[in-house]
C-alpha cells in the first residue's frame, strides 16, 4: 500500500531527480517478483546498480534508505545460486548446528556452510561442497574398511561390501544428516539461509538409472549376462560392490538421499582440513562407529552344508559330520530337533529345527558364522599407528580368505 | 586341527553381535572424569599409577569436551560445598585373588559383557548401547553429563560370570552412561471419592524421569589391573569368584 | 554365489559415541500489549540472553504474536513440535519451561514398565528346553 502510495505522490509532487527513486521503486517490485517466480535470478547489470547507488546516497528518508539497503542486499543474494559467504556468519541455524555437533572450533561456519551446498545448487567448484565429499568419502571409506578387516579378518567379500554399505553407504549418511537435525532447503538459491542443506530436486518423471553419462572404469560393462566376480568388484567398482557410475549432467537435479549423504562426507573431508586428522578419526568414531549393528545378520548362505564341507577340507579338519543331539516329538505335529555338526571330538555348530534337514542347515549356519566371525582380542587398526607416542606395531591377522568365492 | 582355544573362540564368535570398538574406549576414559555425582565416584583419578600418568591431551574439540567442563563449572558452583561429589577414598590397592586373576582372561576375552548395575538398591542389567529411563527424576545432572557406575553385583559374558558379595570392587570394571534428558509420563488423572459425598477430587500426577544411555561395559584385564597397582592374593573363603556355565 | 551379503542401515544409538541435544530449535511468542506476557518480556530482555548462550546447540527464535497468551514452541529431530503456554508466569518459571523444552526427546509421552530398553540381543542367550541336564520325572 505504501508503495502504491508513493508512486503516485510522485509522478504528481516530485522532482525529476527523485523520480529515479520511483524507478528504483519499480525495480524493487519487478526483483520481487523474480524472487518469488522459479525462473532463476538474472545478472543485474551494472548501470541499474549504480543507479541504486546514487539514489541511496541522495535520499534522506531513513526508512527508505533502509528498505533501499534490503534491497542491495537481496539483489547481490540473487546474483549468486548458492548463498553468500558472509552470510554464513549471520545464520542462527548454521552457529545452532556447528554447536549441536561439537564441531571444532577451528572448523568455521563459512566452511560449514559450503558443505551444505551440493554441486546441483551450484555448479562453481569453488563453493560447492564436491571436492569436500569425495576427501570425506575416502576417509569414512578407509577409515571403516580397516576397522571391518581388522576386527574380523574372515569375513567374505560380500559380506564385507554389506557392512561398508551399513556403516557409511549413502542410506546411512543420509540418516545421520537427519539426526543431527539438518533441514532441507526446498529450492536452492542466494538467498536461502546458509544453515540449510542446498541442493536442486530430481524432476518428476527422471528416469535415475539412465540419469547419468560416461561410463565407469569396468571394461564390457554393457554385456549384462557376463559374469562379475566378486574379486573383479574390487578393481572395477565401489567401495560397496556397486558398478560405478559416471559423473550427473550438469543442471541435473540429486535425490534427497544422495544430497545429504553428500553433505555429511563433506563436513567429514571439512573436519580433517581445518582440524588435522586425530579430530576426523575422533569424529569417524563418534559418529559412524559407535551406531549399533550386527554383523551376523548379514550373511546369506544358499548353501551353509556344502561350504563347511569344503571349509573342512581346506583347513585339514576331519570332515563335519552331523549328529543329533536332542530331539522331542518326531511323530508329533511339531518336533523339535537340535542337530550338532562334529568334526572329529569338536562340535562345530550347533541348531534346532522343525525336521532334520532344517535343524542341520541351522547348524552349519551356525559353524560358517562362528568361523567367518572370529575377531581377535585388542584389536588395532593400522591407523592407529599415526597417534602420537603409538606402541609398536604389530602384524595384524590376515586370513586366506574366503571358503568358496 | 581345532584345538580347543580355536573352538571356544568358534563357538563365543558365534554370538557377536555389535561391533565393540576397542579403539573408541581410549576416547571415551578421557573423558572419564569429567563429571561425579556424590554417590557415583570415578576411580580413575584416585589410583596412584593413573593420578601419576598425565591425561592425554584432547587432539581437539569436536569431543563434547570443553562444553560439558563448561556446564559442570555451572552445576558445581550451585551445589554447597558439603553436597559436592567425593572422590573415592582407597586406603588399599585392590586385592585380586589368584584363582579370579587366572580366570579373569575368560571373561576379558568373551565379548559382549553384561553388568547388573545397583543405583538407589535396584539393579538394572545393562549391556553396552542401552536405553535406561529411570524410575526417577536424578538431581543435580544435566543433558550430556557422563556418569559412572561403580556398585555392581555381577559381570558377565555368556559363559563367565563374576558375582560380587554383595558388591564388585569398582575398580574391576567401567560401566559408563550418559544423561541424554528428562522424560515424563502422561498425564495421570486419579478420582479421589468419600462416601456420602458427591464431590468426587481428581489427583493429578505427571511425574519426569532421567533418561540414560549405556556407553560402555568393560572388565578390566588382569594387566590393567596390576598396572594399576593391582596386589594378587591367596585365595580365601570369600573371595570373588568367577562362574562358568554348567 | 556361496555367500550374500544383505544389506542393512546402522542404528543409531544417540549419546553412545556422540551425544545430540534433540531439541534443535526454541521459538518464544508474545504480546506487547497483553498483561499476560509481562514475565515473558521480562524474561525476553534478561534471562534469555543468557540461555541461549549456555545452549549453543539450540536455535532461539522471538517473535511476536499479537493478542495472544505467551507461548514457547520446542522443535525436535524427530520432527515434532511441543510447546506450553506460560502465560502470567514469572521470569523463573519460564525458564523452567525452557529448561523443560530443552530436555525433553521430543518423543510422545509414553507410560511405560520396564527400565532397560536394549537393542543388542540377550547376551546369555534364551533358555532352552532341549539344552543343559535333563531331570528324570
Amino acid at each position: 500500500m505504501k508503495r502504491l502510495q508513493l508512486q503516485r505522490w510522485s509522478s504528481t509532487v516530485l522532482s525529476p531527480r527523485a523520480r529515479t527513486s520511483n524507478k528504483l521503486h519499480q525495480h524493487l517490485y519487478s526483483a520481487s517478483l523474480r524472487h518469488q517466480s522459479t525462473v532463476a535470478p538474472l545478472q543485474t547489470e551494472s548501470p541499474t546498480q549504480n543507479v541504486i547507488e546514487d539514489a541511496s546516497l541522495d535520499l534522506e528518508d531513513p526508512e527508505l534508505k533502509l528498505r533501499l539497503d534490503s534491497v542491495h542486499k537481496r539483489k547481490s543474494q540473487l546474483k549468486y545460486p548458492s548463498p553468500p559467504v558472509n552470510a554464513a556468519a549471520e545464520s542462527a541455524k548454521l552457529a545452532a548446528l556447528h554447536a549441536r555437533l561439537y564441531l571444532p572450533s577451528r572448523l568455521p561456519l563459512e566452511t560449514l556452510a559450503r558443505t551444505l551446498v551440493d554441486v546441483s545448487a551450484d555448479p562453481n567448484a569453488d563453493f560447492n561442497n564436491e571436492s569436500l565429499a569425495t576427501l570425506g568419502h575416502d576417509l569414512l571409506t578407509y577409515y571403516t574398511s580397516e576397522h571391518l578387516l581388522a576386527t574380523y579378518p574372515r569375513l567374505p567379500l560380500t559380506v564385507i561390501f554389506a557392512a561398508m554399505y551399513a556403516y557409511v553407504g549413502p542410506k546411512t549418511l543420509a540418516a545421520m544428516s537427519k539426526e543431527w537435525g539438518v533441514d532441507v532447503a526446498s529450492l536452492p538459491g542466494g538467498e536461502v539461509d546458509p544453515g540449510f542443506l542446498q541442493f536442486k530436486r530430481v524432476e518428476p518423471g527422471t528416469d535415475l538409472s539412465k540419469a547419468t553419462k560416461g561410463k565407469g572404469p569396468r571394461p564390457y560393462a554393457e554385456a549384462k549376462n557376463w559374469r562379475k566376480t566378486v574379486t573383479s568388484k574390487i578393481f572395477y567398482d565401489d567401495e560397496f560392490g556397486d558398478p560405478i557410475k559416471g559423473s550427473n549432467e550438469a543442471g541435473a537435479g540429486v535425490p534427497d538421499e544422495l544430497a545429504r549423504a553428500t553433505a555429511v562426507r563433506a563436513l567429514m573431508g571439512a573436519i580433517y582440513l581445518h582440524s588435522g586428522r586425530p579430530a576426523a578419526k575422533l569424529f569417524f568414531q563418534q559418529h559412524v562407529l559407535s551406531r549399533s549393528l550386527n554383523i551376523s545378520q548379514l550373511f546369506n548362505f544358499s548353501q551353509p552344508a556344502r561350504d563347511l564341507t569344503r571349509l573342512c577340507a581346506r583347513e585339514n579338519f576331519e570332515k563335519p559330520v552331523a549328529k543329533i543331539i536332542s530331539e522331542t516329538g518326531r511323530l508329533s505335529r511339531h518336533p523339535v530337533f537340535v542337530v550338532g555338526i562334529f568334526s572329529g571330538q569338536d562340535k562345530l555348530g550347533e541348531g534346532a529345527g522343525a525336521s532334520l534337514l532344517e535343524a542341520r542347515e541351522r547348524a552349519a549356519l551356525a559353524a560358517l558364522k562362528g568361523w567367518y566371525l572370529y575377531s581377535p582380542l585388542n584389536v588395532r587398526v593400522p591407523s592407529s599407528m599415526e597417534e602420537e607416542g603409538a606402541a609398536p606395531w604389530k602384524p595384524a591377522y590376515v586370513d586366506l580368505g574366503e571358503v568358496i568365492s | 586341527m581345532f584345538s580347543r582355544s580355536v573352538l571356544r573362540s568358534l563357538t563365543s564368535d558365534l554370538r557377536l553381535s555389535a561391533p565393540t570398538s576397542v579403539s573408541s574406549v581410549n576416547a571415551i576414559s578421557q573423558r572419564a572424569c569429567l563429571h561425579q555425582t556424590a554417590w557415583l565416584r570415578t576411580t580413575q583419578q584416585q589410583s596412584e599409577p593413573q593420578s601419576s600418568s598425565p591425561i592425554p591431551e584432547a587432539p581437539l574439540s569436536a569431543t563434547s569436551q570443553t562444553p560439558l567442563q563448561n556446564t559442570i563449572s555451572q552445576s558445581r558452583n550451585a551445589i554447597p560445598l558439603e553436597k559436592q561429589p567425593v572422590a573415592p577414598t582407597f586406603t588399599s590397592p585392590i586385592e585380586v585373588s589368584k584363582s579370579l586373576m587366572e580366570q579373569l582372561p575368560h571373561l576379558v576375552g568373551q565379548t559382549p559383557h553384561y553388568v547388573v548395575a545397583e543405583l538407589h538398591a535396584r539393579p538394572y542389567l545393562l549391556t553396552e548401547g542401552d536405553h535406561i529411563r529411570l524410575p526417577f527424576l536424578m538431581p543435580k545432572v544435566k543433558t550430556g553429563d557422563i556418569l559412572r557406575f561403580n556398585r555392581a553385583s555381577a559381570l558377565g559374558s555368556r559363559d563367565f560370570t563374576l558375582k560380587g558379595a554383595p558388591h564388585i570392587d569398582e575398580r574391576l570394571f567401567e560401566c559408563r552412561v550418559r544423561v541424554i534428558g528428562v522424560e515424563s509420563e502422561p498425564l495421570r488423572i486419579k478420582e479421589k471419592t468419600k462416601r456420602r459425598q458427591r464431590h468426587v477430587k481428581q489427583a493429578k500426577s505427571k511425574h519426569r524421569y532421567t533418561i540414560m544411555r549405556v556407553m560402555d561395559v568393560r572388565v578390566k584385564s588382569p594387566e590393567e589391573l596390576l598396572e594399576e597397582g593391582a596386589v594378587v592374593v591367596e585365595d580365601a573363603e570369600d573371595s570373588p569368584q568367577i562362574e562358568a556355565r554348567s | 554365489m556361496p555367500v550374500q551379503g544383505l544389506r542393512t542401515v546402522t542404528s543409531a544409538r544417540n549419546g553412545v559415541g556422540a551425544f545430540i541435544l534433540q531439541c534443535k530449535r526454541l521459538d518464544f511468542h508474545y504480546c506487547n500489549h497483553g498483561g499476560s506476557s509481562r514475565g515473558m518480556l521480562a524474561f525476553l530482555t534478561q534471562t534469555l540472553p543468557e540461555f541461549a548462550r549456555e545452549n549453543p546447540q539450540i536455535e532461539v527464535r522471538v517473535a511476536p504474536r499479537h493478542g495472544k497468551h505467551p507461548v514457547i514452541k520446542g522443535q525436535y529431530i524427530n520432527g515434532r513440535e511441543k510447546a506450553i503456554c506460560v502465560r502470567n508466569m514469572e521470569p523463573g518459571e519460564i525458564l523452567k519451561k525452557a529448561m523443560i523444552l530443552k530436555d525433553a526427546s521430543g518423543e510422545k509421552l509414553k507410560r511405560t514398565k520396564k527400565p532397560v530398553t536394549s537393542l543388542n540381543e540377550s547376551v546369555r542367550g534364551i533358555w532352552s528346553p532341549y539344552h543343559g541336564d535333563l531331570r528324570g520325572v
